[in-house]
C-alpha cells in the first residue's frame, strides 16, 4: 500500500536550491512585467473622457460570464471558429487555474500552515483534467491554424478597403505575425507541457507511486510509454526533463509577461468590454451635455476610457468586416478597420506618461491610425457590427461621434449638407412646405382625426416618406383605409410632426435633433393618446429609444405589432388567402434595433403566405443603404448598391413573388433596385400593409392585386 | 421733363441685341411720354454703332466718346448722367444686364431718381410711369410706381420687347462726357473652362437637365437618352454650379443662349427666372417635372407631369 | 490695424404653398412668410470668412436692416465665423425699397468705417440686384458688380477681381480699395453652420442701431425715403403648356412622336 501523500509530483525535483531561487526570480519578474504593462494600459484608458458605468457590477459580471461560459457570442455565424475558440479557451482557463492550484499549495497553504491537499485521489483526478484540458487546447490551437492556413476565410484578410496596396498600412501585415506567434507559442506550450510529464514518467518510472498510476495522464504516459520502448533511458529522459523544463517554464512566463503588450490581453479588455455592454449602444446614441462647449470627437483622447478599452478588446474576428453593408458594396468601410486604426492610434500616442501635442491627438484623417471622411460617411448605421461583435465593441457611437466633428466642420457632401438646412428649414427632407405633411390624407373617403384637438387611443406617427413620398403615400392611405375598418380609434399631428430624427442625429447633426425631438415631444405632449404607432422604423427607434433622454417617455408600436393583434382578435378578417411565395426583409431598425422579427412573419402566415427566408435574415439581414442619412448621399456610379446586393440575393429564391417589405424607405430603395437589377416582372416589391389590404378586402376595394402587377 | 432715353449696350465691339429691344419698348411709350425717343452710347468711338441704331421710332442718337472700349462703371455713370442732364427725359430704359448691375442703381442713388429693376411691363397711368416687375422669387407681380420722381430710371428684362427693326432717320448728336477717374480697370475676357467643346448656341435640339435629377450618378442616363435622341446634353445652374456637368453645357443667364435651338426639353427643371433667359424664345419647349406647378410649364408648348426618371427610361426605349 | 470687412445681408423671405395676398393688394399674408438668410449672402459671408481665416487681423461684421426677426439670420452669420453682427431697425424703415435701405447701410458703413464691403448679388426675394452697388454710389466708393473670383491681399489698395457676364463670359478687372463688391453664387463653397453653432451663437451679442445713431432722419427711409412705391401686387396668370395625359407608356410615346417629326422636318 502506498502512502497516498507521497501520489503527488514533487516540485522542482532534483533542482539546486539556487536554481529554484532563479526561477522564482524570474517568475517574480514576468509577474512585475505584466503588472507594469497592465498598468501602462490601464494608464492609456485613463486618457479617455468620463465614462458612468450604469446597473449594477454583479448584474453585468452575471451577464459576462453567462456570455463566457455559453460561448453565445462567439458560436454565432461561425460554429467551427466558436468550437475551437471553446476548446481553447476552456483548455487554457483549466491549466490556468490548475497551475493556480498548486501555487496556492505550495507557496501559500503549505508554507503558512503545513496544510496539504495536492496528494492521492485529488492528485490524479487533478491530472487527468488536466492532460484533458492541455489536449483541448492543443486541439483548439490546430484548427486554428488550418483554419488560417489553409481554410483562409476572406474575412481573416485583413487588406482594407480604405486604403489602396500602396500604403504602408494597407494589409495590416504586422497582425498575421502576431495571429502565428500567439498559436505557436500556445502550442508549444502545450506540447512541451505533455513532452515535460513523458519524461518525468521515463525518468521517475522506478517509483510505482508514479509509474503505477502513470495513466491518470493518458497523452503523458502514452509519449512515456512508447518513447521508453524506443529504447530511452531513465537518466537520459532525467536530462531531457532538466532541460524541457526550463525551456517550457520560459516560455509560459514570456507568454504571461507579454500579455498586456499582444493580441493575448483580450482575455482581459474582452471580458471587460463584454461586462461593460451597452445594450442599446447603436439604438440610443449619446446625448451631448447643454454644457459641453464642443461636440464629437476629433481627438483620440475625446473617446471615453470605456470606449479606449473596446478598441482593445476586438481580436479581429471579422464577423463585423463581413457583415457590414458598406464593405460587401466596396464602400472604403470595415468596422474591424475603424477600430483597429483608433487602436493602433492610442498605442501609439497615449502609450507614455504625457500627452503629445494636441495636433498629435486627431483622428481624423488619411494617416496611419487616422480614420477618413469618406469611410465615416460610408457607414449606414445598419447596426450589423454592434450586433455581431463576439466581444461587445459599440461601433456605431464611435463613427456618429467622429461625424458629429464632420457636420460641425462641414465636412460632408453637398447634398447632404442641402437636404440637413431643408430640414432645420421646413421639418422634412423633402423641403415641402410643413402645411402640406397631412395632404396625402385628402384622398380618403373618411377624414383622419387631429389628435392635437381630440383625444385618440393611437397617435399615428407618420414621418416623411410616408407622408411625403407618393410611393408611400399610397401606402400610408391603405394603413389608414385599414384601421378604419378595424375601428381603431387614431389621430395625427398633422402639421405639428416634424421629421423624427433618428437619421439627422445618425448623420451626426446633434442640434438639428435636439430641434426636432424637442418640437416633435411637445406637440405629443399637447396631444391626448394611449399608444404612438407608426409604420416608419426609423422614427419607430428614435421616439422608443431616444426620446426619453429629451423629456419624452411615450408608448410606441411598430405598425406590424399592432397589425397582428387587429388580425388575431378579428378585428380585420382574412377573407382571401393570398398563397403568394413571399420572402421578406428585416427592417435594421425594426429587426437588430428592437427585435421585431416576429410579428411581420406571423401576419405573413396569418394572410396566407408561404414566406422562405433569404439567408441573411432576422439578426443578420443587410441594410437596404439607406440608413444612417446615406439615403441624403449619393452612390457611387458604377459600384453595386446594397439594395442591389440584397434583390439579387432574393433573387435566388425560386417562385418568389412578392419581396415584402415594412419600411417606407425600405419600398423606396428595393423598388429601384428591382429595376435596375433587370428583376422587374419577376416579382414584386410590396409594402406588408398592401398585403394585408388585399388579403382582407372585399372585391370591390382591392384596388391592384400583385399578381396583375407581376 | 419729358421723352425717353435709351441707354444702348455693347461688348467686345458688338452692340447688344437688347438695346434694339429697348428702343421698341421706348417706342410703344412714346406717345405716353410727350417727347422724342433719345438713344444713348457710350463708348471710345460711339460712332461705330450709330447705323445699327437707326431703327424704327428713334428720334434722336447721342454719342458719348469716353472710356477704354470696355466697361467701367465710372465711366459709363458719368456718360449717362450727362446725357440725363442734357435731355431731362421723363425715363430712361437701361437693360437688365450685368454691367447695369454695376452702374445703374449708383445714378439712382447719386440722382434721386425714380428706380425699378428686372421690369417687363411699364405703362403710363394719367402721366405717371407705372412699372411692373416680379417679386418673392417670380411669384408673384408687382406694380410700381415712383410719386415725386421727375425721372424714372428703370432697367428692363431682355427678351420680353421684340427688337426693333426698321430704320429711321434720327439726328445724331456728340456730346461731352466729364472726365473721371476710373476706379475699375477692365481687364481681359476669359471664356468660361470648356471641359467639352460642344457649343449650346448652334444646338438646334437641346434636352436639359435640373435639380430634379437629385443626384450626380443619374447624369450618364441621361446623357445616353440624349445621345440616343441625337439631342444635346444642356443643364440649367445648380447642376453646372455642383459640377455634374461642364459649365460649357449650362443655359440660361449666366450660361448659354439657345441661340439656334428649336426644340428644348427641359428634363425636372422648375424653370427659374435665369434658365428661362436662355431658353423660353425656343419655338418647340416641352417639359417634364414631377411638380405641376412648376413655373416650367408657363413657357412650355408641350407638359409632362411625372417622375423623369421613370419617363426617361420609358423615352429611351423608342430610340 | 485690423482689416474690417463689412458684410450686408438680408432676410429673404419665401412663399409657403398656396399663398395668398394681403387685403389691401399691396403685399402677401405674411402668414405665408418663410424666412432664411439670403442665398447670395451666405457667399458673400464666407469669402469675407475665407479671408479672416487666412490669417492677419480681420475683422468681419454683418449687418442686415430689419427687424427682430432678422436676428435669426444674423445668428446664422455668426455661426458661420462672423465676429460682430448688427441689425439696424426703426419702424419708420418698414417699407424700404433697395434705395432706401442702401441709405441706411451707407449710413452704417460711415459709422464703421470698414476696409471692404460685400453684399450679395441680389436677394432671391424680390432680385433687385441693386442693393450693394447702390451703397457705393451713396458714399461714392469704387464698385463693381457679379463677382465670382477676388484676388486681394491684406492692406492691398488694389485687388483683382472676375465679374461673370452673360453669356458664359467672364471678364477680368482691377479696383481700388476700399470697395463695394456684390458677390455671385459659386465663388465659393459655403460652409455648413450646425445648428449647435448656431445655438452657441444665440450668446454673442447682436447689437442694434436705430435712426439717431446713424444720423439718420424718418425722411430718408421707409416708403418716403424709396425710389418707387408698390401700386398692387398680384399673382400672375400663367400661361400653361398643352399637358400630355396618360399612362406614361402613352406620354413617352407621344414626346417620341414629338422628337421624331422634329428630327423628319430636320433632316
Amino acid at each position: 500500500m502506498i502512502d497516498s501523500l507521497s501520489i503527488t509530483r514533487t516540485l522542482f525535483e532534483d533542482f539546486r536550491p539556487l536554481a529554484v531561487t532563479i526561477f522564482y526570480a524570474i517568475g517574480y519578474g514576468a509577474i512585475g512585467i505584466f503588472l507594469w504593462g497592465t498598468w501602462i494600459q490601464i494608464r492609456k484608458y485613463r486618457y479617455g473622457t468620463a465614462y458612468a458605468v450604469t446597473g449594477t457590477l454583479i448584474s453585468r459580471f452575471k451577464q459576462m460570464t453567462g456570455t463566457m461560459l455559453t460561448h453565445r457570442t462567439l458560436v454565432r455565424r461561425d460554429h467551427a471558429a466558436g468550437g475551437a475558440h471553446a476548446l481553447i479557451f476552456f483548455g487554457f482557463a483549466l491549466l490556468f487555474l490548475g497551475t493556480s492550484t498548486i501555487t496556492v499549495e505550495y507557496d501559500i497553504l503549505k508554507p503558512l500552515t503545513g496544510m496539504r491537499f495536492w496528494y492521492g485521489d485529488f492528485y490524479l483526478w487533478f491530472s487527468l483534467v488536466l492532460d484533458v484540458a492541455g489536449f483541448m487546447l492543443g486541439g483548439g490551437l490546430v484548427f486554428m491554424m488550418w483554419r488560417r492556413g489553409w481554410l483562409k476565410p476572406p474575412k481573416l484578410n485583413y487588406a482594407r478597403p480604405d486604403r489602396s496596396p500602396a500604403d504602408p498600412d494597407y494589409d495590416r501585415s504586422g497582425y498575421r505575425i502576431e495571429d502565428w506567434a500567439f498559436l505557436w507559442s500556445l502550442l508549444i506550450i502545450a506540447v512541451t507541457g505533455f513532452v515535460l510529464e513523458g519524461m518525468r514518467l521515463v525518468w521517475l518510472q522506478g517509483r510505482p507511486e508514479v509509474w503505477d498510476y502513470r495513466w491518470w495522464s493518458p497523452i503523458g504516459s502514452a509519449f512515456a510509454v512508447a518513447m521508453r520502448d524506443l529504447g530511452l533511458g531513465a537518466e537520459t529522459a532525467g536530462t531531457i526533463r532538466s532541460g524541457l523544463w526550463w525551456f517550457h517554464g520560459l516560455i509560459a512566463l514570456a507568454f504571461i509577461a507579454l500579455i498586456p503588450f499582444t493580441k493575448v490581453k483580450h482575455i482581459f479588455t474582452a471580458s471587460a468590454s463584454l461586462m461593460l455592454r451597452d445594450p442599446l449602444a447603436a439604438q440610443r446614441l449619446p446625448r451631448v451635455p447643454d454644457s459641453q462647449e464642443s461636440v464629437g470627437f476629433s481627438y483620440i483622447t475625446d473617446l471615453n476610457w470605456k470606449q479606449l478599452l473596446h478598441l482593445d478588446a476586438c481580436t479581429k474576428c471579422g464577423r463585423c468586416h463581413e457583415a457590414c453593408p458598406a464593405n460587401a458594396t466596396g464602400a472604403p468601410l470595415s468596422p474591424r478597420d475603424v477600430i483597429l486604426s483608433l487602436r493602433e492610434f492610442a498605442n501609439k500616442t497615449l502609450a507614455s506618461g504625457a500627452l503629445p501635442d494636441q495636433v498629435e491627438l486627431d483622428i481624423h484623417g488619411k494617416s496611419p491610425g487616422q480614420v477618413s471622411m469618406e469611410t465615416l460617411w460610408s457607414c449606414r448605421t445598419c447596426m450589423a457590427c454592434v450586433e455581431i461583435c463576439p466581444v461587445a465593441v459599440e461601433h456605431i457611437p464611435i463613427i456618429v461621434q467622429m461625424r458629429r466633428k464632420l457636420v460641425e466642420a462641414g465636412d460632408m457632401d453637398p447634398l447632404l449638407t442641402k437636404t440637413l438646412q431643408t430640414i432645420a428649414k421646413t421639418g422634412n427632407s423633402f423641403g415641402e412646405s410643413k402645411r402640406k405633411r397631412g395632404s396625402w390624407t385628402k384622398a380618403l373617403a373618411t377624414p383622419i382625426k387631429d389628435a392635437r384637438k381630440e383625444p385618440v387611443d393611437y397617435l399615428w406617427f407618420v414621418g416623411d416618406y410616408a407622408s411625403f413620398d407618393p410611393r408611400n403615400q399610397k401606402v400610408s392611405q391603405t394603413f389608414a383605409g385599414l384601421l378604419q375598418e378595424a375601428n381603431v380609434d387614431f389621430g395625427l399631428l398633422y402639421d405639428s410632426e416634424q421629421n423624427a430624427g433618428n437619421d439627422v442625429r445618425r448623420v451626426g447633426e446633434e442640434g438639428l435633433y435636439d430641434l426636432l425631438a424637442t418640437a416633435n415631444i411637445e406637440a405629443m405632449k399637447n396631444a391626448q393618446f394611449k399608444t404612438i404607432v407608426t409604420t416608419d422604423p426609423h422614427s419607430f427607434n428614435t421616439i422608443r429609444n431616444e426620446y426619453g433622454d429629451f423629456g419624452g417617455t411615450f408608448e410606441i408600436e411598430h405598425y406590424t405589432t399592432l397589425l397582428r393583434d387587429l388580425l388575431t382578435s378579428g378585428r380585420l378578417e382574412v377573407t382571401r388567402p393570398l398563397g403568394y411565395r413571399v420572402t421578406f426583409h428585416d427592417p435594421c431598425h425594426l429587426g437588430r434595433f428592437n427585435k421585431g422579427y416576429d410579428a411581420p412573419r406571423d401576419i405573413l402566415k396569418m394572410i396566407g403566405c408561404e414566406l422562405i427566408d433569404m439567408k441573411r435574415c432576422r439578426d443578420n439581414s443587410f441594410c437596404c443603404g439607406a440608413g444612417g442619412g446615406r439615403i441624403w448621399m449619393p452612390d457611387p456610379v458604377g459600384v453595386e448598391k446594397p439594395a442591389q446586393n440584397r434583390i439579387r440575393e432574393a433573387a435566388f429564391i425560386e417562385g418568389l413573388e412578392v419581396y415584402v417589405v415594412s419600411c417606407p424607405k425600405d419600398l423606396t430603395m428595393f423598388e429601384d433596385a428591382t429595376k435596375t437589377t433587370g428583376n422587374e416582372g419577376r416579382f414584386v416589391v410590396r409594402e406588408l400593409i398592401e398585403l394585408v389590404r388585399e388579403a382582407v378586402a372585399s372585391p370591390v376595394v382591392l384596388e391592384a392585386p400583385v399578381e396583375q402587377l407581376a | 421733363m419729358s421723352g425717353i432715353l435709351v441707354i444702348a449696350e455693347h461688348r467686345r465691339g458688338e452692340l447688344r441685341p437688347v438695346s434694339l429691344e429697348l428702343i421698341a419698348a421706348a417706342e410703344s411709350l412714346k406717345a405716353s411720354s410727350g417727347g422724342p425717343v433719345t438713344v444713348a452710347i457710350v463708348g471710345p468711338s460711339p460712332d461705330t454703332f450709330v447705323a445699327a441704331l437707326k431703327v424704327t421710332g428713334v428720334d434722336e442718337i447721342l454719342t458719348l466718346a469716353a472710356g477704354s472700349g470696355d466697361f467701367d462703371p465710372d465711366t459709363q455713370a458719368a456718360a449717362v448722367s450727362a446725357a440725363i442732364a442734357a435731355r431731362s427725359p421723363s425715363l430712361v430704359l437701361i437693360p437688365h444686364s450685368v454691367d447695369a448691375f454695376g452702374y445703374a442703381a449708383v445714378l439712382a442713388a447719386q440722382g434721386g431718381y425714380g428706380f425699378a429693376t428686372d421690369v417687363f411691363k411699364i405703362e403710363s397711368d394719367s402721366g405717371a410711369w407705372v412699372a411692373t416687375r416680379g417679386g418673392y422669387g417670380q411669384k408673384v407681380n408687382v406694380e410700381l410706381d415712383f410719386p415725386g420722381k421727375a425721372v424714372v430710371l428703370l432697367t428692363v428684362r431682355a427678351a420680353v420687347y421684340k427688337p426693333a427693326e426698321g430704320s429711321s432717320n434720327p439726328t445724331v448728336t456728340a456730346l461731352p462726357v466729364p472726365n473721371v477717374s476710373a476706379h475699375v480697370r477692365p481687364g481681359e475676357y476669359v471664356e468660361m473652362s470648356q471641359a467639352d467643346d460642344v457649343d449650346m448656341t448652334a444646338a438646334e435640339f437641346i434636352m436639359s437637365i435640373g435639380r430634379g435629377i437629385g443626384e450626380e450618378a443619374r447624369v450618364p442616363q441621361f446623357r445616353e437618352l440624349a445621345d440616343a435622341m441625337g439631342a444635346t446634353l444642356g443643364c440649367s445652374r445648380p447642376i453646372a454650379d455642383s459640377g455634374w456637368l461642364p459649365k460649357s453645357r449650362q443655359v440660361g443667364q449666366s450660361g448659354k443662349t439657345a441661340s439656334a435651338c428649336k426644340l428644348y426639353i427641359a428634363m425636372g427643371i422648375s424653370g427659374a427666372i435665369q434658365h428661362l433667359a436662355g431658353m423660353k424664345h425656343v419655338s418647340t419647349i416641352v417639359a417634364v417635372n414631377a411638380d405641376p406647378g412648376a413655373s416650367i410649364f408657363s413657357v412650355a408648348k408641350y407638359g409632362i407631369v411625372g417622375d423623369i426618371m421613370e419617363f426617361g427610361e420609358e423615352l429611351k426605349t423608342h430610340f | 490695424m485690423a482689416t474690417k470687412i463689412l458684410v450686408a445681408v438680408k432676410q429673404v423671405i419665401a412663399l409657403d404653398e398656396d399663398f395668398e395676398i394681403r387685403a389691401d393688394g399691396k403685399d402677401v399674408d405674411a402668414d405665408f412668410f418663410l424666412r432664411d438668410l439670403n442665398e447670395w449672402d451666405d457667399f458673400s459671408l464666407e469669402e469675407a470668412v475665407k479671408i479672416k481665416e487666412a490669417g492677419g487681423e480681420v475683422e468681419v461684421v454683418v449687418v442686415t436692416v430689419g427687424p427682430e426677426e432678422a436676428d435669426e439670420s444674423l445668428r446664422k452669420c455668426l455661426a458661420k465665423g462672423a465676429d460682430r453682427a448688427v441689425r439696424i431697425w426703426d419702424e419708420s424703415m418698414e417699407g424700404s425699397d433697395s434705395q432706401a435701405i442702401a441709405r441706411v447701410l451707407a449710413a452704417a458703413i460711415k459709422h464703421e468705417k470698414p476696409d471692404l464691403v460685400f453684399a450679395g448679388v441680389q436677394s432671391s426675394d424680390h432680385s433687385f440686384a441693386s442693393t450693394g452697388i447702390a451703397v457705393a454710389g451713396l458714399l461714392g466708393w469704387p464698385h463693381a458688380a457679379v463677382v465670382n473670383q477676388f484676388d486681394f491681399s491684406l492692406g492691398a489698395t488694389q485687388a483683382t477681381i472676375r465679374r461673370e457676364l452673360e453669356g458664359g463670359v467672364l471678364q477680368m478687372m482691377n479696383i481700388d480699395l476700399p470697395a463695394v463688391l456684390s458677390i455671385q453664387l459659386g465663388i465659393n463653397t459655403p460652409r455648413y453652420a450646425s445648428l449647435r453653432t448656431i445655438k452657441q451663437a444665440a450668446a454673442k451679442p447682436i447689437e442694434t442701431l436705430g435712426l439717431g445713431d446713424l444720423s439718420l432722419n424718418a425722411a430718408e427711409v421707409g416708403e418716403v425715403g424709396s425710389a418707387s412705391r408698390v401700386r398692387r401686387m398680384y399673382i400672375p396668370e400663367k400661361g400653361r403648356a398643352q399637358m400630355i395625359e396618360g399612362s406614361l407608356a402613352e406620354q413617352a410615346a407621344k414626346l417620341a412622336a414629338i422628337i421624331k417629326e422634329f428630327k423628319g422636318a430636320t433632316v
